[in-house]
């Protein structure tokens, strides 16, 4: 989410957000407006370290919601779960913006509470602003990325939007203060009833690369036109040559399990900033090609002269990917490209 | 007989969009329009749970008038009755209204068990309607699901949720969201697609669901929508040996810096 600070009357910015995400979403907050009362409900009891760094993370006012019995087995605790308590303690506070992250339990609390204030929903905003008459105005991606839509409103709203990454790390030192709101807070506990009409039977971890898709500099991505496992490894031996992060597109995660989830590409995947991305059998829908607008050089190789990625790339190497990549992994080798 | 309603939305084909040079400003006008990506999953997800239980699949959208020719397809998929809430606003409409005219349709059929939708429709991708709607008819909601089961008045679901697959249970009724994963949607064949037209499509004008003003009343409105048009060289190296193909791509990538 982009900022504009034109000066403004201070606006009321109600985060809503778990332990580790609240951080991101201040920073968000303020950067969107600096003179913002920015006040936090954290959903969930933070570990003693991610509170002690709230304290100082430039809100006015940190209230944690602390489940009520039956308390859940650690690990089962769903943020969703709080969506009745908030909405509570929304409708009697000061009205203004409700802001959520982007994320699955996120969409989800977003359009709930939306739903329980009455209010509208600007869902993955990638930039929010006021406007001189007081209203509100907002922008989201449409059609996968081919397009972006304007919105405005007046009066409450919830807003969900990416907040990056806001680990405790990323927070303030605590005794740094606040960035916009004044020094450190006390945090407040309020024990409040959960929704408990879905309940968590188990929770398993998926596998999972920890890799940083955003971060790598050349990207090789897998498509489904890659049909083989044989076939996967000349992929990768490529990858290996760029010196490259491999990547895939969704159904080669979700569906064939070939590479884990945090490799796919795409709106509901990873976005990449690549100097280099080269899609091997990568149709070009626009559910994947809106995660790699802001590759510098895109390379498409397909069979396919009429896949949507051949007009939409730099460069399209045409033919058998059997024959194609294993001659570009030598070439590359043989130039002596730096990886 | 028990129902099972899924949601879907009728979309224009994001890939026919066309773009106004100068003012980026999409048309459109020429594409086709096609029952959103996700929500086809979500259709032949219903038409499994509809089978297991007995229960009537009735594929509900809400719409202005153009969205009746999407009853056909969603009847070739599988559904048993289509019914589309007809509102000439609809094209205004946001995630608010159309939250409240899809519940109202809900309570109207009666004996729905469970709602599906898709994980985000093709357009707007705001995962906003399917929490909305359960808010709003008061019923609890699992969203982002790739696995479902129902078992008696119980709901079994694996959601996606970040790394993690959480498994969850909960009452019926609900709503449920799902993801594509959930299940391929099959295009329909020859005999689903004659059978369509012998079942029933239905037009509902949403002034007769008895909402209140306020409940059809959008919250946000679209100032606008603009095209975005990627700029691409689009060198296609379609000629010579596959060796002479290499290594122009390679010559053209070190000029460019890019190796």
């Amino acid at each position: 989410m982009t900022a504009d600070t034109t000066a403004m009357p201070t606006d009321v910015v109600h985060v809503v957000a778990e332990p580790h995400e609240v951080a991101g979403l201040v920073v968000l907050a303020l950067s969107a407006d600096p003179t913002a009362a920015v006040h936090v409900m954290c959903l969930g009891v933070p570990d003693p370290a991610t509170a002690q760094a709230l304290t100082g993370c430039g809100a006015m006012s940190v209230v944690v919601l602390a489940a009520g019995a039956p308390v859940p087995s650690p690990g089962l605790d769903r943020p969703e779960d709080y969506v009745p308590a908030v909405a509570e303690r929304l409708a009697g506070a000061t009205p203004g913006l409700v802001l959520v992250p982007a994320t699955v339990s996120g969409w989800e609390i977003a359009a709930r509470l939306a739903t329980r204030l009455g209010c509208g929903l600007v869902s993955e905003a990638t930039s929010v602003r006021r406007l001189p008459d007081g209203g509100w105005c907002a922008e989201r991606t449409l059609y996968a990325g081919a397009a972006v839509q304007g919105l405005e409103w007046h009066g409450r709203a919830v807003v969900s939007a990416a907040a990056g990454r806001g680990g405790p790390g990323a927070l303030p030192p605590p005794d740094a203060g606040g960035a916009g709101s004044g020094g450190p807070v006390a945090l407040e506990t309020v024990v409040v009833d959960r929704d408990t009409r879905v309940r968590v039977t188990s929770r398993t971890s998926r596998e999972r690369d920890a890799v940083d898709l955003s971060a790598a500099s050349r990207v090789v991505c897998v498509g489904m036109g890659v049909q083989t496992l044989d076939d996967l490894a000349l992929v990768e031996d490529l990858a290996r040559a760029l010196g490259a992060e491999l990547a895939c597109t969704r159904p080669v995660a979700e569906d064939r399990g070939w590479l884990p989830v945090d490799r796919y590409i795409g709106i509901s995947g990873a976005s990449v900033h690549p100097d280099l991305y080269v899609g091997v059998g990568v149709s070009g829908q626009v559910q994947h090609t809106v995660g790699i607008r802001d590759a510098r050089t895109v390379v498409a190789i397909n069979t396919d002269a009429s896949a949507a990625l051949m007009g939409q790339c730099d460069h399209g190497l045409v033919g058998d990917l059997r024959e194609l990549v294993p001659l570009l992994a030598g070439a590359v080798r043989a130039a002596g490209v730096p990886s | 007989m028990p129902r099972a309603v899924v949601c879907y939305k009728w979309v224009p084909a994001e890939n026919e969009l066309r773009l106004d040079p100068v003012t980026r400003a999409v048309d459109t006008s020429s594409a086709r329009w096609k029952v959103s990506d996700y929500d086809r999953n979500a259709i032949e997800a219903g038409r499994v749970l509809a089978a297991e239980r007995g229960a009537e699949l009735v594929a509900l959208t809400f719409g202005d008038a153009g969205a009746k020719a999407s009853q056909k397809d969603v009847l070739a998929r599988g559904a048993d009755r289509a019914v589309h809430v007809v509102s000439a606003a609809a094209g205004s409409a946001d995630g608010h209204v159309t939250a409240h005219a899809l519940a109202a349709q809900v309570r109207a059929l009666g004996d729905v068990e469970v709602v599906l939708c898709g994980e985000g429709a093709a357009d707007t991708y705001a995962h906003e309607v399917g929490p909305r709607v359960a808010e709003v008819l008061g019923w609890p909601v699992v969203t982002n699901v790739r696995e479902l089961a129902v078992q008696g008045e119980r709901l079994h679901a694996v959601r996606v949720v970040g790394g993690d697959l959480e498994a969850v249970e909960c009452d019926l009724p609900a709503v449920v969201t799902v993801l594509a994963e959930v299940g391929p949607a099959p295009i329909p064949g020859l005999k689903a697609v004659i059978a369509a037209g012998r079942k029933p499509g239905e037009q509902v004008a949403v002034d007769a669901l008895g909402l209140a003003p306020d409940a059809l009343a959008p919250r946000t409105v679209v100032t606008r929508v603009t095209g975005y048009a990627a700029e691409r060289s689009r060198v296609l190296l379609d000629a010579g040996e596959p060796a002479e193909r290499v290594a122009a791509l390679v010559s053209a990538l070190t000029e460019t810096g890019a190796l």
